[in-house]
């Protein structure tokens, strides 16, 4: 289940990693790299101007064991907020 | 275990190996390993000597300048960085084709990233245990 933006906007990230001036898999391996500075149950903020992220990063997150919690659409590009499982 | 996606690659032709390469960077990041297995034209573009000369650019020949403009102005690394990449962040693991590399006459030493040279039978041993399996 995923959080309503409201609530999604009330997060603090542990960490937030701008990716948005790269393209696919640019975002994807950036998530990847920066998920492991986050404490386990911390939360990670990705930044993407690539299309693909917003539906690349739920998948990501279940197939290694985060949790997503959504996504905040702005113009331009796309805030995507996963918690970190393991 | 973890899942394992083998990738057949006959191509050298830039296009080809940037498509290659996302996709190997894709499936390290999704916690995959990776294993390639260089065939005739995909051992020759990983020669040393080859590897940042390359200028086979595209399939379609006449849009391989236009490819490559758009590439670079979406920022996306060349081919052989993003595969340096994935391999500093996961398992990626390169093997060359015994017959292309006797074809090219080129030794391990010759070849850049490649972890060993290999045959076939091997090859399609490894193939057969892997939950993903690509020709390009």
């Amino acid at each position: 289940m995923s959080m309503s933006e409201e609530e999604l906007r009330k997060l603090k990230p542990d960490k937030v990693v701008d990716a948005r001036g790269t393209s696919c898999p640019g975002p994807l391996l950036a998530a990847k790299r920066a998920i492991s500075e986050v404490p386990v149950g911390g939360i990670l903020e990705v930044l993407s101007s690539d299309p693909g992220t917003k539906r690349d990063l739920p998948l990501w997150a279940r197939k290694v064991g985060h949790e997503f919690l959504g996504v905040i659409e702005e113009p331009g590009y796309w805030r995507i907020f996963v918690k970190r499982g393991k | 275990m973890t899942d394992k996606m083998c990738i057949t690659l006959m191509s050298g032709s830039i296009d080809r190996l940037t498509g290659m390469a996302v996709l190997v960077s894709a499936a390290v990041s999704m916690d995959m390993e990776v294993e390639i297995f260089l065939q005739l034209w995909g051992v020759y573009a990983f020669k040393k000597d080859v590897m940042k000369k390359n200028m086979n650019l595209s399939e379609f020949k006449e849009m391989g300048e236009k490819v490559a403009a758009r590439l670079k102005e979406l920022n996306l690394p060349m081919w052989y960085d993003l595969l340096k990449q994935a391999r500093e962040l996961g398992k990626v693991k390169i093997h060359a084709c015994s017959l292309a590399s006797r074809i090219w006459g080129v030794k391990l030493e010759d070849l850049e990233m490649v972890d060993d040279i290999i045959g076939a039978g091997e090859w399609v041993d490894k193939m057969s245990k892997a939950k993903i399996n690509l020709f390009i």
